[in-house]
């Protein structure tokens, strides 16, 4: 978020706020040479429409990696969150295929979502079932769902009225403006209140937010809860912007989300990280990719290129927590 | 106690998938029949993934048939894990199947499956794809063919043989896949004699349309005088559409695609799209089960059969637009 990386001096009042800032604008730095390795390999870089494009592209893996995020920050993982999109998006469609009013269906759809996420939260905090496992269920029977909704067929001819949503205002498309203003609303969320606050003490040490009066598995679940929320968002978006509700869509939308999150310098241990980071995780995940389709570049170097950059960041975020 | 609920509920959840591919099963105890139905031919199918239209549609044309021929069929879905696809067929050859129509998720990984086959004397049809270990008979599509038929089409539309010009973007299926080697080979077999047409590969984008959506945004940047678009298939054609009529440019931009689905079919009778080559599921899920019977009798059949393809153009599309259809027929 560019509200985390203003200024040119770190703050000396604490270290921790200081570790903390120095994190951030490594990232963005990063960030920033991307776009500069980007308009100096192709002069197709740097226009508004590629931009443009750039921030469509990451606006689906974008809002999933909100909710991402938040699971994360208590230690959790969430593989569910690409058939959670997919059944959504599938809902979505079929309801409006029945003549659902648009606003009505996307409220249905949104309450599935956080059921979904409900189920995985609850399944890992009630029964103890680690969050890889009960979010692979989740995956497994959602994505089944998904494909049995209309036996594995898309559904098309959406009403204008919803598809919409995959409009632009002016130039920029619906889903950019809305994944920024759920960033906005996370970023704040996650810093200001005391939501955010007991969240990053339950990551930090279970044991201790325990003892100090915090009901950890209600914060726990909640995080799930909203992972469910804002793929079921992510899956309405995608259906209106493609015009059509496809059950296999989203596939492997999961890891690339985790991905984000990881090189947006949240720890996967829990308790350290924010919305800021994944904003700017995401966005250099899809500068990749972009920067390898305007150059011709086969998808495997994409890949291979890809992985090297997790790795990369996952080690300076390493590097960056243990300096002291 | 804890731990006994969380299992039911991972178990349940495996269960519900279970459900979701088998419902389209007739009775699968398949070995206490009846003594009427006890002459009855039982034909197994093993399907590498139900989680696309065409492999639906390839059922239900197998279904309908069995029906029709008055054999029994039990589908099984590999989910796309060739594991899993070897074990199905050892349950299959157990309930005691006269005949197996096999598409493999792997050429090559199906070895067990059909060591299996061969040891219960039960011959094996490959259906769609093929087998690299040759079996009974294999019913399939030219795929390359298909890429031929999309090249001379491309060809048409950018001048005709001997002077097409222009440039020609490929939207690819997935990385290492067969059938994306072969529509693209195709079609690179079509055009390479053609000085002025160059082509720009693109990246792979697994036939999903969204992924389409977003190669094809890139790649309008880097080749705004782009004059043609190949899709390896329709549903990532109709997201190129997408992105031309966004970009204001679908009047100069002309398109190709290949399977003929119905939605498609659709565009190009609105003029959105020029043309789509055939690929109907359908008729090959009809072929797969009549040679099943056949074999099942005791009569030989060809190695390799045909299922046939096609053109659809501006010309011809009056005969292929059927709205209660997913993918146009084979005429």
């Amino acid at each position: 978020m560019s509200m985390d990386v203003e200024g040119v001096e770190a703050p000396k009042t604490k270290k921790f706020q200081t570790k903390d800032f120095v994190k951030k604008y490594n990232l963005f730095f990063i960030l920033i040479g991307f776009f500069i390795i980007g308009s100096l390999l192709s002069e197709h870089f740097l226009t508004t429409q590629n931009v443009l494009n750039v921030l469509q592209q990451s606006s689906f893996v974008g809002i999933v990696a909100i909710g991402m995020t938040f699971v994360i920050l208590v230690a959790g993982i969430d593989l569910s969150v690409g058939a959670v999109l997919a059944l959504s998006g599938m809902l979505v469609s079929l309801l409006l295929s029945q003549g659902m009013n648009p606003i009505l269906a996307i409220i249905i759809t949104i309450m599935a979502g956080a059921l979904m996420g409900f189920v995985s939260g609850f399944l890992s905090t009630k029964f103890k079932v680690p969050a890889f496992i009960a979010t692979l269920a989740m995956m497994v029977s959602a994505r089944g769902f998904a494909l049995l909704t209309t036996d594995g067929e898309p559904i098309y001819d959406l009403p204008p009225m919803f598809t919409a949503l995959g409009e632009s205002v002016g130039r920029i498309p619906v889903p950019v403006i809305i994944w920024v203003i759920l960033t906005i609303i996370s970023a704040i969320a996650l810093k200001y209140t005391t939501f955010g606050r007991k969240l990053y003490a339950v990551g930090g040490n279970e044991e201790s937010a325990r003892l100090s009066g915090i009901s950890v598995e209600k914060y726990i679940t909640s995080t799930y809860l909203l992972s469910g929320v804002l793929a079921a968002i992510a899956g309405i978006l995608m259906s209106a912007w493609l015009t059509v509700g496809q059950p296999t869509a989203g596939q492997g939308l999961e890891l690339d989300a985790i991905a984000a999150v990881v090189i947006g310098g949240t720890s996967l241990a829990g308790g350290k990280g924010g919305i800021g980071g994944t904003f700017i995780g995401v966005l250099i995940m899809s500068i990749i990719v972009n920067i390898f389709n305007l150059l011709g570049l086969s998808s495997y170097y994409q890949s291979i290129f890809m992985g090297a950059i997790i790795v990369i960041a996952l080690i300076m975020n390493q590097y960056l927590a243990n300096k002291k | 106690m804890k731990r006994t609920f969380s299992f039911l509920g991972i178990l349940t959840a495996l269960l519900l998938m279970v459900a979701c591919s088998d419902e389209n099963n007739v009775n699968s105890s398949g070995s206490n029949e009846t003594e009427g139905e006890a002459d009855q031919l039982v034909i197994g199918f093993s399907q590498p993934t139900l989680e696309s239209p065409f492999y639906t549609a390839l059922i239900e044309g197998a279904e309908e048939e069995a029906e029709k021929q008055g054999v029994k069929l039990i589908v099984v879905d590999a989910q796309n894990d060739i594991e899993k696809q070897n074990s199905d067929v050892q349950s299959l050859i157990t309930q005691g199947i006269d005949v197996l129509l096999l598409n493999p998720v792997n050429p090559a990984a199906v070895t067990p499956s059909l060591k299996a086959a061969e040891q219960a004397n039960v011959p094996v049809i490959a259906v769609d794809r093929n087998t690299k270990q040759e079996v009974t008979s294999y019913i399939g599509r030219d795929n390359k063919e298909m890429g031929r038929l999309a090249g001379q089409k491309a060809i048409e539309l950018l001048g005709g043989e001997g002077n097409a010009a222009g440039k020609i973007i490929e939207i690819q299926g997935d990385a290492g896949g067969t059938v994306m080697q072969a529509r693209h080979d195709g079609f690179h077999e079509s055009v390479k004699n053609e000085a002025g047409v160059q082509i720009i590969e693109g990246p792979y984008s697994n036939y999903i349309r969204a992924e389409a959506v977003s190669a094809m945004q890139d790649l309008l940047q880097a080749h705004p005088d782009v004059n043609l678009v190949y899709a390896h298939n329709d549903d990532m054609a109709l997201g190129v559409i997408q992105v031309l009529e966004k970009s204001g440019k679908l009047q100069d931009v002309k398109i190709v695609g290949i399977d003929g689905l119905m939605e498609a079919v659709k565009q190009i009778e609105e003029g959105k799209f020029e043309a789509t080559v055939l690929n109907d599921p359908i008729s090959l899920g009809v072929l797969a089960i009549q040679n099943a019977v056949n074999v099942g009798e005791g009569k030989s059949i060809e190695q390799y059969i045909d299922g046939g393809t096609g053109l659809v153009d501006q010309t011809n599309v009056d005969q292929y637009l059927d709205e209660t259809k997913k993918f146009a027929e084979i005429k």
